[in-house]
């Protein structure tokens, strides 16, 4: 009943995801330049600063890489290091969720199963 | 790098405290934002920052310079204050244009390429006084004076107030790309929180005349969280933590806590987590129950 309407996500993560979605969907091709912090910023209306942490974490799990004085690229094999690490955490980011709020409604795994079953066949 | 100091800033009105003992560093190479509610001493903050006001004591200085009508100084800062139809020395006499050549003159930097960008784009007559124009012209003129001064600091108190929501969305644009092509130091106070809350790297917060908080905006972000459920499974949730805020219905209990280094909610099916947004930040440290019973 508290509670309030709030952007859920911090800035820097929905850019990093941003560029992740781009490079699933093919719209950033691998060894292609991204935008740079500062064009990122412009764009989004952000602190440069935040676009640089978003963009960072990408370089630091080798999605893009930096060519000094040139700017920032996508890594090869990058788009399928983001499905991995996306396959990593679906368990923590949509099962651990779904068994909850099945458990909190009292819906049994049997019955869950069952709907993803029914849900194949669609 | 250059660095605007204020130390045990005191400005006093009569019997009035308006600023008690204000210290803040400002660095060069930033955005921040100063946020505080009507009276908390923004302007008053701003325009003793910038020798437009003498403080009643302490001291601010500019790379260890006195700021004090000092020229070497002034220089490099610009103040660029909310302008009003009827008020500022006559110059709601003047129109547009005189009014900026005046601020050209003060201003050994001024930009005046970008003058005539600004007032294409903000679609400005130059030839109307400053008495004939509207609340988000005058707004368009100060936001000229700020960026058009090249000032390495620039202060802008309340830019956005009488623009409408397309014009202040570009304001926020043309800043960040002023920052990002020049590296200029911006300072810009606000009441519509939200829309500033991802362009400023840095929040500071003035509540009765005391800095209450000063701090990078997203780390801020990321250690306010609100706490909802039943009251008895958010008081136990919510234990040890520094509450700023409670609100109670029936059995339904909101916290907003503010989180100190390693410290986190214990995750439970019972209770809701979110995250805050800046102005529900700030409602939680100066809002009414707080700022005002203290």
């Amino acid at each position: 009943m508290n509670e309030i309407l709030t952007q859920q996500k911090s800035i820097y993560i929905q850019i990093r995801e941003m560029i992740e979605n781009d490079i699933l969907r093919d719209i950033l091709l691998e060894e292609e330049r991204v935008p740079s912090t500062n064009e990122l910023a412009k764009l989004y209306a952000i602190n440069p600063a935040t676009a640089a942490k978003g963009v960072n974490l990408l370089v630091d799990e080798e999605i893009l890489y930096k060519k000094r004085g040139i700017g920032m690229f996508v890594a090869k094999g990058a788009k399928r290091r983001i499905m991995e690490q996306r396959k990593e955490h679906f368990y923590d980011d949509y099962v651990k969720k779904l068994l909850a709020e099945a458990g909190s409604l009292g819906i049994t795994k049997k019955e869950l199963i069952t709907m993803i079953e029914q849900s194949r066949e669609d | 790098m250059s660095e605007l100091v204020a130390k045990g800033v005191v400005k006093t009105y009569g019997h009035k405290n308006v600023l008690q003992d204000v210290d803040l560093t400002l660095e060069a190479g930033k955005i921040y934002g100063l946020i505080g509610r009507n009276g908390a001493g923004k302007t008053t903050l701003l325009s003793i920052l910038t020798s437009q006001n003498p403080a009643s004591a302490g001291s601010v200085t500019f790379d260890g310079q006195p700021v004090w009508e000092n020229p070497q100084v002034l220089r490099h800062l610009c103040f660029s204050r909310e302008l009003n139809q009827m008020t500022g020395n006559n110059a709601n006499a003047m129109k547009i244009k005189e009014y900026l050549r005046i601020a050209a003159t003060f201003f050994p930097y001024w930009d005046s390429e970008m003058e005539k960008r600004l007032v294409r784009e903000f679609d400005l007559d130059v030839k109307k006084k400053i008495s004939k124009l509207s609340k988000g012209m005058l707004s368009m003129v100060t936001i000229i004076v700020a960026f058009c001064s090249k000032a390495e600091f620039t202060f802008l108190d309340e830019p956005v107030a009488g623009l409408d929501v397309v014009a202040r969305e570009r304001f926020y644009e043309l800043l960040v790309e002023e920052y990002t092509e020049t590296g200029r130091t911006f300072v810009v106070s606000t009441h519509i929180i939200e829309e500033a809350a991802e362009v400023l790297e840095e929040v500071i917060i003035l509540d009765q005349g005391k800095i209450l908080l000063k701090e990078n905006t997203q780390d801020l972000l990321e250690r306010s969280v609100h706490i909802s459920g039943h009251e008895d499974d958010v008081n136990k949730a919510a234990a040890g933590l520094h509450i700023c805020r409670e609100e109670h219905m029936g059995r339904s209990k909101g916290v907003a806590v503010l989180l100190e280094k390693g410290q986190q909610v214990p995750e439970s099916a019972d209770i809701t987590i979110q995250r805050m947004t800046l102005q529900k930040i700030f409602v939680a440290l100066c809002g009414e129950e707080h700022g005002h019973d203290r």
